[in-house]
């Protein structure tokens, strides 16, 4: 087994407020680690972490190591970084752009030669499942699509810029079960190609698609394990509280 | 009684609007009746001359579309300029909620006051006398905090998520602004524009500060030709004591009008047109 990302006591603060302790944990490659906590329990600022997106934001600073590939992030250039580690976000977030140019804007950005744009985008809505549902409209506005359909959407455009990780921020919280379904599939078929992590407030949701899950707690890595041993004998209390719903 | 109170208020509110849309249908139905008669091909055509039936907005019709093509050309790419910087790029420090609070400041002054800059500034200083190039740079001047805070208002309506999206597929801060930020925020770049150079086009205050011609029998042919407006020749018809020039500056004011509307329509239609798509 490889570990893809690993971290090593990570700990991260907004301004004086400290978000993250010390989490050290190991994700492997070509699994799905699913990440559980209550609100705030800083689940989705561990992933912002991994492809530095919390560097948009002003006062937020980390102190301790993560290594994509046993390369230090903060070594990276933040562009270069993006390209391999990708993300979808909790809320469908389409540019206001035909669907073509939602997935070719990536690929040309990072200099595609633009005669195999199309290949590219045929390729991406085919492995987020899109393909068929949008390939005789592809210069339709993306926002004309469902909010299933522009999640998906928002996973084709992850895929063509090639990222060797996908995070998922939430990526089920604003869709009906008929999407979520779609996608956790989608997330089955990915992880054959790609490392995937995903933050999750569904339970049955980690326990469905996940091989790892790891459950944080007021910016502490609790516990992490097997999805199964987790939801079937944590370790610890607070975990065990967490999954059979006395709180969060 | 409360319920007395509440209707009474409705109506005084009522009465405040009505008072208002009177007192203008008043104003435009005075120019119409005065100016109507005056209108026509010969009067967008002629020069202004002492005899009435001859005079003509000519030379001001065309200052006024040089001057808005200058003042464009100059406060547009600066204002937008500054508003990209102050919004996507600058740290919210001190220095910038400064630099925030005095351009909405500027807003406020009184365009004469521009005009006293604009003649210290344009017309003394850098030598450019009672110039196109000279007036252009004060109405760029006097409409730049409007231009800067539409734009800045434009540019923060665009929802993070879609800068965190082009963020996540590894852009650059430019490629961010240039293909995601900037196009969805034009609609509302573009009306505040169009609203601030249709308010340059009515001030006629600072114009005569830095000393437009009021009486000029030739159409500009380079930015550094002497000018006059339309606001100008208005007020310099107004303030004749013949009758015939009362109703001479009537007619300047239904084209004067005319403009505005179109001007104010333009940026109507374009943030419909562009505003059907982009919906968060």
């Amino acid at each position: 087994m490889t570990s893809a990302i690993q971290t090593i006591n990570l700990s991260a603060w907004y301004g004086n407020k400290q978000a993250l302790t010390s989490v050290s944990m190991s994700l492997e490659e070509n699994k799905i680690t699913a990440i559980i906590g209550p609100s705030g329990c800083g689940k989705s600022t561990f992933i912002r972490c991994l492809n530095r997106m919390n560097d948009l934001i002003d006062g937020f600073k980390t102190e301790g190591e993560i290594l994509i590939y046993s390369k230090d992030v903060r070594y990276i250039d933040p562009v270069e970084l993006r390209k391999s580690v990708g993300m979808v976000f909790q809320k469908p977030n389409p540019f206001p752009k035909s669907i073509y140019e939602n997935i070719a804007f990536g690929p040309r950005i990072h200099g595609i030669n633009s005669n195999r744009l199309d290949a590219i985008v045929e390729e991406s809505l085919r492995k987020a499942a899109l393909w068929d549902e949008v390939n005789d409209r592809l210069n339709d506005n993306a926002m004309e699509l469902s909010g299933g359909q522009q999640q998906r959407l928002c996973i084709a455009r992850a895929l063509a810029v090639k990222p060797k990780i996908i995070l998922f921020d939430e990526p089920c919280s604003a869709l009906d079960p008929l999407s979520t379904s779609k996608i956790e599939d989608l997330m089955l078929e990915l992880k054959k190609e790609y490392t995937l992590v995903i933050v999750t407030h569904n339970m049955q949701q980690a326990a469905r698609v996940s091989d790892h899950t790891a459950f944080f707690l007021y910016g502490k890595l609790i516990e992490s394990g097997e999805t199964k041993q987790i939801f079937k004998k944590p370790k610890e209390k607070s975990t065990e509280d967490y999954i059979i719903g006395r709180f969060g | 009684m409360r319920k007395i109170k509440g209707l009474a208020f409705e109506y005084i509110c009522i009465g405040a609007t009505l008072t208002a849309l009177f007192l203008l249908a008043l104003l435009l139905w005075d120019a119409w009746d005065k100016g109507a008669g005056w209108l026509s091909w010969r009067f967008l055509d002629s020069f202004p001359s002492r005899f009435p039936e001859q005079a003509g907005i000519k030379s001001a019709l065309w200052g006024s579309i040089w001057l808005m093509l200058l003042t464009a050309l100059i406060s547009i790419p600066l204002g937008v300029g500054a508003a990209i910087y102050l919004e996507e790029y600058a740290d919210r420090t001190w220095l910038t909620r400064i630099i925030e609070i005095n351009i909405s400041n500027l807003a406020g002054v009184p365009s004469i006051v521009y005009g006293i800059l604009g003649l210290a500034l344009f017309v003394r200083w850098m030598m450019l006398g009672r110039s196109l190039l000279a007036g252009a740079l004060t109405m760029a001047l006097l409409i730049l905090p409007i231009i800067i805070i539409s734009s800045q208002e434009a540019i923060r309506a665009v929802p993070n998520s879609i800068r965190e999206a082009s963020y996540a597929l590894g852009a650059t801060k430019w490629q961010t602004v240039k293909f995601h930020v900037l196009p969805a925020a034009m609609p509302g770049v573009l009306t505040g524009n169009i609203l601030a150079l249709s308010r340059a086009m009515g001030e006629a205050a600072p114009l005569i500060m830095i000393g437009a011609l009021t009486f000029i029998a030739f159409t500009p042919s380079s930015p550094l030709d002497p000018f006059t407006a339309l606001p100008i020749q208005i007020f310099n018809w107004a303030s004749r004591p013949k009758a015939e020039f009362q109703y001479l500056a009537a007619a300047g004011i239904l084209v004067l009008l005319a403009l505005l509307l179109a001007m104010n329509a333009a940026a109507i239609i374009i943030r419909n047109k562009y505003q059907k798509y982009i919906k968060w």
